[in-house]
């Protein structure tokens, strides 16, 4: 899973550059107003250059500069958070969002968790560490957003149509999942959990969850 | 003299005035200020609602509203603050000021201006009689399909919404059609197009995007209303997607016709504030025209998210937005530079709008990536980023403007201590709002939510987010406190109670009703400071032959009023 990595990395550098240009500006009109003050006390008027062709002309070229910098990067980025061949995925999970929780169909096993996301009853889509897996996301009623804060990730779940992503997930770990687009009443409770379990305990989970496969889901 | 104040209304509006006269006037500055008034009023509004939200926000797990209620609430407060409420106020002040700045005795097609301003009117009552409803519409003020259409959203809120988005948005077209038409064709003789105000530049690139953009949110409604006859529609995943990129096609140039204006409100009282003419007046005239342009491509951006969009172009040309927009700063702050600066109510909320609003452009920018998109898009990261650019920026810059424009268009000065303090509570409540909602955006707290729980770790954050709106709350009442007793001193207004450069500091304040009269003559037109190229004629002559000061009398405006209100610098 690229995203994490690839956000940090370009949320620090794009925060580092809007806080420098953020400074300069502040600066520059500290020392404006001092100058200001200055002028007024020695009586001086005030200056009357309405232009600076070669301040103008290098400062747009800064810009421009400036402008291409930050659409490599954010090219880059996006090249390596959709790489041109994706790791093969080694299973496939359709994740299906409803008015108000969400619904995780394993592709290929009797398993399917759900839940109503409400009075703490969420669900909780099990994936196993280190193994690429392909989401098959989509949505039934009206338009949601897959998002899981940790991840830095999101994508919407359109009805009638099937977004595809795929996920690695490094470690073991347990995190919140969220709703991310407008989609009505219970918008704000429509939760979910995203656990990641090593290989051996995602297998036995997946063999014990399959024996109970007939009564879950709704 | 002629620059003694002139305190009533030119002869023949006294006996004109009245509720039904004003309603049917075909003088553009009554027509901009019954726009204003009504998007004051809708203002206040709409921003009792956002504290109403933020009540609710203060603490977790609260419930001083339903679930239902608080859709209702933002969906109206979003809504109604951008269609009702900024929208308006940067196309009333262009129809209040346009043809003032350009020298025409009235705006083009006055009855098309009212009528606009009826439009605007009915679709404001429209879409408070849908917040009045049962249910209300609750779908956000983007109304996605197909949580919009009849079955997700049945009732007649939402069907009320539609409309009255429709006509508000009808109305703000037929007002930019008639602005935009007063600039290109009926400027005074001399007055060429590089020759208007950056102010009526500002307005030209707003009135275009409004004409290019807000058909497609025509369009779009067009969309919800089909999808609530036959919600069968939506079950085509194109219809969906083909109403997000209609909306959104207005939805970004929207944000900049929501913010040109106010540019355009800090260029000239920063300029005049600094003693000095606009630096980098032409580039700055094209940087507004090249964004104006660009404004249209840009919209994917928001679709980023939705994994059926172009990443990269939109990307490229959200990026790109950088080289117009740092031009346009490099043109306020050249104006600051080297000026003897004043500080008035009106210089100290475009200072303000400088850093405030970089800092919503600036997030912008990064929002525009699409891998930083993804990650904190739809969390309050982004509501911090836009309250910044529309509150911390452009209603700063509104602010500039009224309290600048204000003695032109009444003929009294407001209230400078009531103003500063008014200042003062707009920049802490702003900041103390605006800013803890980044962290809560990057710790994950999606938009949208009508509460959260205790352990989410977003109450602390939100506590003092809604200490801020409190602050904003308390600073608009130090404005309405500001106009009351303003409106009781009666302290009156010159011609150019400011040291003013363009055209409308020649009249008289307020202006006679064809705005140009045998008192208050068009001198020739030279520049775009005609009223500061005037004085610093007079004040030529003055030193070369003292015996010949005849002529036309004007006086330096510069020492004579700024004793108004007291010069700090």
């Amino acid at each position: 899973m690229p995203f994490r990595h690839v956000y940090s990395g370009i949320f620090l550098l794009e925060s580092v550059i809007a806080g420098v240009v953020f400074g300069l500006v502040l600066a520059a009109m500290a020392a404006v107003m001092l100058v200001s003050w200055r002028k007024r006390r020695r009586g001086a008027p005030a200056a009357r250059r309405e232009h600076l062709r070669l301040l103008e002309a290098a400062f747009g070229l800064a810009l421009a500069v400036m402008a291409a910098f930050l659409v490599v990067v954010s090219f880059s980025a996006n090249g390596q958070d959709f790489p041109r061949q994706d790791p093969k995925p080694t299973m496939r999970v359709q994740v299906t969002a409803f008015q108000w929780c969400w619904r995780f169909r394993y592709v290929g096993q009797p398993v399917t968790v759900t839940g109503s996301c409400a009075d703490g009853d969420y669900p909780v889509l099990v994936l196993p560490a280190g193994r690429p897996v392909e989401i098959d996301l989509t949505s039934v009623d009206v338009v949601h957003a897959f998002w899981v804060p940790y991840l830095d990730y999101k994508m919407d779940a359109f009805p009638g149509h099937v977004d595809r992503f795929i996920v690695t997930l490094p470690r073991d770990g347990r995190w919140i999942g969220r709703c991310a687009q407008l989609c009505g009443l219970y918008h704000y409770e429509m939760d979910f959990y995203l656990q990641v379990v090593p290989q051996a305990q995602f297998g036995r989970w997946l063999h014990a969850r399959a024996g109970t496969a007939a009564v879950s889901g709704r | 003299m002629t620059a003694e104040p002139v305190v009533t209304a030119a002869p023949g509006q006294e006996e004109t005035d009245g509720l039904v006269v004003w309603l049917q006037t075909t003088d553009h500055k009554r027509i901009g200020i019954l726009t204003l008034g009504a998007a004051f009023v809708l203002f206040l509004f709409d921003g009792m609602l956002g504290l109403t939200m933020r009540a609710q926000l203060a603490r977790p797990g609260q419930h001083i509203l339903s679930a239902q209620q608080y859709n209702q609430v933002f969906t109206i407060h979003g809504t109604g603050m951008i269609g009702l409420a900024i929208t308006p106020f940067a196309l009333g002040l262009g129809v209040y000021l346009i043809p003032l700045q350009v020298g025409a005795p009235r705006i083009a097609a006055p009855r098309v201006t009212l009528l606009g301003y009826w439009c605007y009117v009915l679709g404001a009552v429209t879409l408070v009689w849908a917040f009045l409803t049962p249910g209300g519409a609750a779908a956000g003020w983007w109304g996605y399909t197909p949580l919009s259409s009849s079955i997700y959203s049945p009732g007649p809120g939402m069907s009320l919404w539609v409309a009255g988005v429709f006509l508000a948005a009808s109305g703000m077209i037929l007002q930019g059609a008639t602005v935009l038409w007063t600039i290109l064709r009926m400027r005074a003789p001399g007055v060429t197009m590089l020759r208007i105000p950056v102010f009526a530049w500002t307005m030209v690139v707003t009135c275009l995007m409004t004409l290019a953009s807000f058909p497609s949110l025509l369009t779009a409604m067009g969309v919800i209303t089909a999808a609530r006859i036959d919600p069968g529609l939506l079950a085509s995943n194109a219809w969906n997607l083909a109403y997000e990129n209609l909306f959104w096609f207005y939805g970004h140039p929207v944000v900049y016709v929501m913010f040109f204006p106010f540019v355009g409100c800090v260029a000239e009282v920063l300029a005049v504030f600094s003693g000095r003419r606009f630096f980098n007046y032409t580039g700055t005239a094209f940087s507004l025209l090249a964004f104006a342009a660009l404004s249209m491509a840009v919209w994917g951006h928001h679709l980023f998210i939705s994994g059926q969009q172009v990443n990269d172009y939109f990307s490229l040309t959200s990026i790109l937005l950088t080289i117009p927009a740092g031009m346009e700063y490099f043109g306020l702050l050249g104006t600051i530079a080297g000026g003897r600066l004043r500080y008035p109510t009106a210089m100290l909320f475009a200072l303000a709008f400088i850093p405030q609003f970089l800092i919503g452009g600036l997030t912008g920018i990064m929002l525009g990536t699409p891998s930083v998109d993804y990650a904190v898009n739809n969390s309050y990261f982004v509501v911090a980023h836009f309250h910044y650019t529309l509150f911390a920026g452009s209603v700063f810059g509104f602010f500039a403007g009224v309290y600048f424009w204000w003695p032109k268009a009444t003929g009294f000065l407001l209230d400078e201590r009531a103003g500063r303090l008014h200042f003062v509570l707009m920049v802490i409540g702003a900041n103390v709002t605006y800013l803890p909602m980044f962290g809560l955006g990057i710790k994950g707290m999606p938009r949208w939510v009508v509460t959260y729980p205790a352990g989410a770790g977003f109450s602390a954050l939100s506590l003092i987010s809604s200490i801020g709106a409190g602050v904003i709350g308390l600073a608009m009442m130090a404005f309405l406190y500001n106009i009351y007793i303003s409106a009781r001193q009666k302290k009156p207004a010159t011609a150019d109670p400011w040291g003013g450069h363009s055209l409308e500091w020649l009249t008289s304040s307020p202006p006679p009703r064809f705005n140009y009269d045998a008192q208050f003559p068009i001198p020739r037109i030279r520049s775009f400071t005609p009223a500061l190229d005037l004085r610093e004629r007079q004040r030529e002559r003055q030193r070369v032959t003292p015996s010949q000061r005849a002529g036309r009398p004007v006086t330096d405006t510069v020492t004579t009023d700024t004793r108004a209100y007291r010069d700090e610098g």
